[in-house]
This record gives structure tokens, C-alpha cells and sequence, in this order.
């Protein structure tokens, strides 16, 4: 039995198509990320699995039970940490946790020792008894964190957990997370941040336009694109279309910026193609100031699948 | 059951805080008895006896109406500050959703025209144990109607919440001013009376007096009035409960 499970799931707000027909599985017991630009359908994921928004059509299944018609089971099992943080302006972060470990019957003789935990593990110690309303944007989205963390449920959705948090904060949160998920929780991230997914993923969904496009582990994503190594090189002057023509023809697949002095490549071996490529530019004259050779990102893996980069709008 | 009454005592607990809010609300309730209610009384003086306890039983139902309607509109609120979302996230079922929001609406109720009503009662000298308690459930009861009447309305908020506002201000008027809260049925405009057993509150505010000891004469059947409050509030409690089970959904993304 798989964690998550949809099965054509559809959801439509009008005459737009949020998700359209898409299959998606979770094993237990992993991380996957859901890799995606803004609209491309994560968060109306993420609110059918939570029972929040109902599908137009198709199944969706948590640990098994349909969440169309056994909410409230599925609702037993499964914690989210929303994307926005807001709402409880006048409750306080401890009462907001002690109120959260109580809907979920965490045990009684336990519960104030695990919110006092993750409240210093989390950094938000020293705000516990200030209002809702008083935190910054980063700290309410640490709370809404800690709220899963100190549920500890069976499957963890975290909506862009990291978004408004500083980097230090960030990395507490990814170290968190993982915590929970070798307590045993199956985890689920949306994000559309790269480097949030490489450093949580387990496998990754690329979503796109409410369809999913691609799921795997992030060296076998890296693997599937057309070479296995990223060329950087900078011009001292915009290349001729002459180079630039030639350079395309030495294969992989070559992009140059909009200034023409910058080129990025993705080739299968560099060390074959780069002393073809600085040939080629002394024959016609073109001057290198720097070559940079590294893997693919989950950017250029996004790219490769769907076109666009993650910073475009669907 | 528990997460229920863990979810009413978390608004609930909200509502204690707001201490000046309550008092605000007592002290007005009784300058408009004292400044409002007894010229009224003079005016109407010889037709109505003791026609400022009528007034001030009416101000209360005026106060439960506000206090049910105060339900449906924070209900609203939850939706918009993203509030609702997380309630229904989660793990009770959406009419547990529901109760709790009704025990909040009770509680309100409750701190709203409990001490009012006790404070007249005692005042007028007509304090009963038996009264006050079965006045008191009267006027319950008709706030789980306003306030279950407000909820179902607020599938028009989803939609636009300038439009609920409008809708519901001009609900609120008519309900009101159509109704017995300020004049027995039978002094009505043969017009007027027939439109004021539309409302609600025509029924709550009889029952509620008739339970006081108020002159029978001018108040409707007290069997009728209850068979009314109540199917009202199980009618309306269960359409909203159907409401927020089939229609409404936390949040609308993209």
C-alpha cells in the first residue's frame, strides 16, 4: 500500500484546470518533494490530500482511506503546515501548539515537554508568549512548522516550509524535517525552491501545469537529462553567429545569454567537449575569460522536462 | 466529542479576553434601557403595561440577534484570515466543526444577555429561578437559529463578501424591524403584522416574555412560538451543517 496515492485526480476552479488527471504515489516512510513553479498545482495537491478542497474528479488516498468520503480518518492521520502562516492573531505560539497537541490527542504527561523541545529547537522560545499578530513573518512560519513536528503524524505535508525563513532558519527546519522522517513519518514538501528539494528529496515530482511530469530519485533525474555535465563559459565579447553556429554543432545542447557573451552547455562528457569548443573559439578569434564545468541542477533537470525554468510563470 | 469541546474552549477562551468588550456591551444595554426605554414606556403608557419591561426583553432579543449574527460573521473571518483552512484541517468531522462554533456562539450569547437579563429581572422584581432559566433558553435557542440562518448565508461571502455584508445588514434590518422586539403584534398595522410573523425574532421574543410572566393577552401562543424558535434552529443548524460539509472549501489556490 502506498503512503499517497492519486489516482486522475482532477480539480478545476471554474473554467481553470488546477490539476488535470494526475497520478501521484508516496511510499512510505520517504521524503518526496514536489517540485514546481507558482500555479502549477502543489498547494491544490496538498489541500485534497489534507481533505481541505474536494477533487472535481478522480481518487485520491491516504495510507490507504479515500479522503473524498472518510475525511475525517484522513484527517486523523495527517498533518499540514500551510504555505501561509496566518490567522490566530490573538493567540499566543505556546496556547496555539498546546491547543494543536490536544486536537491530536498527543499524550497529556508528555505534551508541554515536546512544545517547550521544538519551541527552542525552532527558535521560538523566546517568543512564546508574544501575540500571533506580533511575529515576524519568519517566525509564524516556524510555528506553523513546529505544529506538525509536534504532532508527529503519519503522513507530514509541509507547503513551502522555508519561504520567509533566513538560511540559518531554513537549515533547522530541513534537519527538523528529516528528524520526523526517521521517527517514522512519510513527508511530503512542495516547494520551488532547488535547493531545499536536493537537500530533502528522497525522490522528486516534477508538476507542471497540474500534471505531473516526472518522478524519481534526483541522481537518476539528473542522469535522464541530454548529458551529464553543465559547461559554463564567459566571453570577453559577444560571440559571432558564425562561432555561435559552430559551437551548437559540436552537440549537447548549447544555450548563449541574451548579451551573446555567456554560454551554458549541457554535454555528455566535458572533458571531450571543452577542447573542442576553446578550439574552435581561437579559430575565430573569440576570447575566454572563464570556464566553469559542473552537474545539472534540478533547475536544468526542471528545464529539460518541461521548457521552462522554475522562476517563469506557468 | 472531546476535540469538539477542546475546539469551542479554544474560541471560547478568545472571547474571555475580550473583558472590555463585554462591559462596553452592558453599559449600553442599560443606557438605552434607562435613557430610551423609559421615554418610550411614558409615550406608550395606558395602552401597554409595563411597557419598559417589554422594551427591555425586546433590547435582549436585539442583543442575542447581534450575537448570533456575530457567529456567521466570524465564521467569515476564519475563511478570510485563513483561519478555516486549518480548522478544517483538522480531525473532527465538519458538523463537530460546526457544534463547536455553535457552543462558541452560545457562550457568547450567554456572556452577552445573561447578566443583562438577570440585572432587569431582579430590577423589575420578577426574578424567578423557573422564569429566568426557560427565558434564558428561549433566547438560546433563537441565537442557534440567527446563528445557524448566518452561517448558511455565508456561502455568499466564498463568492464575495461585499455582497454577504449587503445581504446580511438588510437581512438584519428586516428581521428586526419586522418582528415584536418593540411592539406587541396586536397594536401592528393590519400590513405590518403579517410580515412580523416572518421573523424569528417575533417568536423568541414572545416565548421569552410569555416565560417572564409578561400579559398573555399580548403575545402569541406560547406553543407556537417554541414549535417555531426550535424548528428554526434545528432547520437552519442542520442546513448550515450541510453547508459546510458539501459547499464550502478552506481555501482556493492555484
Amino acid at each position: 500500500m502506498h503512503a499517497v496515492e492519486t489516482l486522475n485526480l482532477s480539480k478545476k476552479y471554474g473554467k481553470t484546470d488546477a490539476l488535470r488527471g494526475l497520478n501521484f504515489e508516496v511510499e512510505e516512510g520517504e521524503i518526496m518533494v514536489i517540485l514546481g513553479p507558482n500555479g502549477s498545482g502543489k498547494t491544490t495537491l496538498l489541500m485534497i490530500l489534507c481533505t481541505i478542497l474536494k477533487p472535481t474528479s478522480g481518487i485520491a488516498k491516504v495510507v490507504g482511506i479515500d479522503v473524498a468520503k472518510e475525511g475525517t480518518k484522513v484527517r486523523e492521520v495527517m498533518g499540514i503546515a500551510f504555505q501561509e502562516a496566518r490567522g490566530f492573531w490573538r493567540h499566543k505560539p505556546s496556547s496555539i501548539l498546546r491547543f494543536h497537541a490536544s486536537m491530536f490527542d498527543i499524550d497529556p504527561t508528555k505534551r508541554q515537554d515536546l512544545i517547550d523541545q521544538t519551541m527552542k529547537d525552532l527558535e521560538l522560545w523566546e517568543s512564546r508568549d508574544k501575540l500571533f499578530m506580533h511575529l515576524s513573518g519568519g517566525q509564524a512560519k516556524r510555528l506553523e512548522t513546529a505544529k506538525v513536528l509536534v504532532q508527529r503524524p503519519k503522513l507530514a505535508i509541509f507547503d513551502e516550509p522555508t519561504s520567509q525563513v533566513d538560511l540559518r532558519g531554513k537549515r533547522k527546519i530541513w534537519d527538523k524535517i528529516k528528524e520526523l522522517r526517521n521517527q517514522g513519518s512519510t513527508i511530503i514538501v512542495a516547494t520551488n525552491e532547488v535547493r531545499e528539494a536536493e537537500y530533502l528529496a528522497d525522490r522528486v515530482t516534477i508538476l507542471h501545469q497540474g500534471q505531473r511530469v516526472v518522478c524519481d530519485t534526483i541522481p537518476h533525474l539528473k542522469d535522464a537529462i541530454a548529458g551529464g555535465d553543465v559547461v559554463e563559459v564567459d566571453f570577453e565579447d559577444p560571440v559571432s553567429a558564425r562561432l555561435s553556429e559552430e559551437l551548437k554543432s559540436l552537440g549537447g545542447s548549447v544555450a548563449l545569454s541574451p548579451q551573446g557573451n555567456q554560454m551554458r552547455a549541457m554535454v555528455s562528457r566535458a572533458e571531450d567537449w571543452v577542447p573542442k569548443m576553446t578550439s574552435a573559439s581561437y579559430n575565430q578569434g573569440a576570447k575566454i575569460s572563464s570556464i566553469k564545468i559542473t552537474e545539472p541542477s534540478l533547475d536544468d533537470v526542471f528545464m529539460q522536462f518541461t521548457g521552462t525554468t522554475l522562476e517563469d510563470k506557468p | 466529542m472531546n476535540r469538539v469541546l477542546t475546539l469551542a474552549a479554544y474560541n471560547i477562551k478568545l472571547l474571555l479576553s475580550e473583558r472590555n468588550w463585554f462591559f462596553l456591551i452592558w453599559a449600553l444595554f442599560a443606557l438605552q434601557i434607562t435613557i430610551f426605554g423609559s421615554l418610550m414606556s411614558r409615550l406608550v403608557s395606558g395602552k401597554v403595561e409595563d411597557y419598559l419591561f417589554f422594551y427591555s426583553i425586546g433590547l435582549m432579543v436585539i442583543t442575542v440577534f447581534d450575537s448570533g449574527a456575530s457567529v456567521g460573521r466570524n465564521f467569515v473571518e476564519h475563511a478570510h484570515e485563513g483561519e478555516l483552512p486549518y480548522y478544517l484541517s483538522l480531525p473532527i468531522s465538519r458538523r463537530g466543526f460546526l457544534a463547536a462554533q455553535a457552543l462558541y456562539g452560545v457562550a457568547d450569547t450567554m456572556l452577552k444577555t445573561l447578566p443583562p437579563l438577570l440585572g432587569i429581572l431582579f430590577f423589575m422584581g420578577r426574578l424567578t429561578v423557573l422564569g429566568a432559566f426557560f427565558a434564558v433558553l428561549a433566547l438560546l435557542l433563537l441565537g442557534l437559529g440567527i446563528s445557524g440562518i448566518m452561517i448558511s448565508m455565508s456561502f455568499i461571502a466564498f463568492k464575495s463578501v461585499d455582497i454577504y455584508s449587503a445581504f446580511i445588514a438588510g437581512l438584519s434590518a428586516l428581521l428586526v424591524r419586522f418582528s415584536t422586539v418593540f411592539y406587541p403584534l396586536i397594536f401592528m398595522p393590519n400590513f405590518y403584522s403579517p410580515i412580523s410573523l416572518l421573523s424569528p425574532l417575533t417568536y423568541g421574543a414572545d416565548l421569552a416574555r410569555w416565560f417572564l410572566g409578561f400579559d398573555p393577552q399580548l403575545l402569541l401562543n406560547p406553543i407556537l412560538a417554541a414549535a417555531v424558535v426550535t424548528a428554526v434552529a434545528v432547520g437552519t443548524l442542520s442546513l448550515s451543517a450541510r453547508i459546510v460539509d458539501r459547499i464550502i472549501e478552506g481555501v482556493k489556490v492555484g
